[in-house]
């Protein structure tokens, strides 16, 4: 279904330059790196707190408010850096399962955090037994490992 | 010197056992995903501590508190990611002491855990004096921006070591 959309990025100028650069997939590959580090301390953060562990003595919704421009930042650095390497890459990543199956993930994992997750992190903690708190982050902290061992795999299947 | 230590990694790499590592259709893919895992763990919230520490990010916590609550799952990160980098490395290592990312990365650990040590031991002593300070010392804030620096450098060398453009021979 998504074939013709794969053959037509692949094709334009810069998918084209990215693909034939030594450099340029490995320096972007690097990047995305760092910002899964930055992606990842924000979600632990917040998902740690949930579960009752790491910063235990502040409220959830604090902590959850200040992970958030840092949860934001990272995944659109992620978005801008893993978007290219698809594009010079398309055939790779089109007929690989990994690849497809972490896309499913990742799309549920960032609806679930914006969602559910951030609605959690924001209520009252008077309001929620402590039981959802913890289904919650144990959820968020389930898919998030998911799309990042899968991402490793990628590379490797 | 330099043929004898050579020597040495291929007599290493010839054993059963790093054979095994490298070779094993499902142990290496594993390992790297469990290195990455602990990179999250330990890289992830030691970079949450120092955006407080520039004082950009979690301001509303103590400096002290992070530190306190976020050490010991730091800890098991870097367990972590130390146990499958040195497995892995045992599985390759005339690859890695080849590779001129691989020396780089571990140069930029070396000086990471130099800042850290150095600030634990002098700044941070103090951080009862400092830490209710709207902006933090010059120290803890060097300390925060050297930090990020140097473990991004770190992730950065060590992403590109898969990428071996300078073999050094």
């Amino acid at each position: 279904m998504l074939r013709p959309f794969f053959d037509w990025f692949q094709q334009l100028a810069f998918s084209v330059a990215f693909r034939q650069s030594t450099w340029m997939f490995a320096v972007i590959d690097a990047l995305h790196l760092v910002a899964i580090a930055v992606f990842a301390g924000a979600i632990l953060l917040v998902d740690f707190r949930l579960l009752g562990a790491g910063l235990k003595d502040r409220p959830v919704a604090q902590v959850a408010r200040d992970a958030q421009p840092w949860l934001v930042g990272s995944l659109i650095v992620l978005l801008l850096t893993g978007l290219p390497m698809i594009m010079g890459n398309g055939d790779k990543y089109y007929y690989s399962d990994i690849f497809w199956q972490k896309m499913v993930v990742l799309l549920v994992a960032f609806v679930y955090t914006f969602t559910v997750r951030r609605a959690v992190a924001a209520a009252d903690e008077g309001r929620l037994r402590p039981f959802w708190r913890r289904a919650t982050g144990a959820t968020s902290l389930g898919l998030w490992l998911i799309v990042a061992v899968w991402g490793r795999l990628i590379g490797l299947l | 010197m330099i043929e004898a230590v050579g020597a040495w990694l291929e007599w290493v790499e010839a054993l059963p056992s790093s054979t095994a590592i490298r070779e094993s259709l499902n142990g290496y893919p594993a390992l790297l995903a469990l290195h990455v895992i602990g990179m999250c763990l330990f890289a992830g919230l030691v970079l949450m501590m120092d955006l407080r520490l520039v004082g950009i990010g979690n301001r509303r916590t103590p400096f002290s508190e992070l530190q306190r609550r976020l050490f010991p799952w730091q800890m098991v990160g870097m367990v972590l990611s130390a146990v499958t980098g040195l497995i892995l490395v045992y599985g390759q290592p005339t690859r890695f002491f080849t590779n001129i990312f691989f020396w780089l990365k571990t140069v930029m650990m070396i000086l990471a855990g130099v800042n850290a040590l150095a600030f634990h031991k002098s700044t941070y002593r103090f951080v009862a004096r400092w830490e209710a300070n709207p902006i933090l010392p010059l120290e803890a804030r060097s300390a925060g921006v050297l930090s990020v620096i140097l473990w991004a450098a770190v992730i950065v060398a060590g992403r590109l070591i898969a990428y071996n453009w300078w073999e050094l021979r």
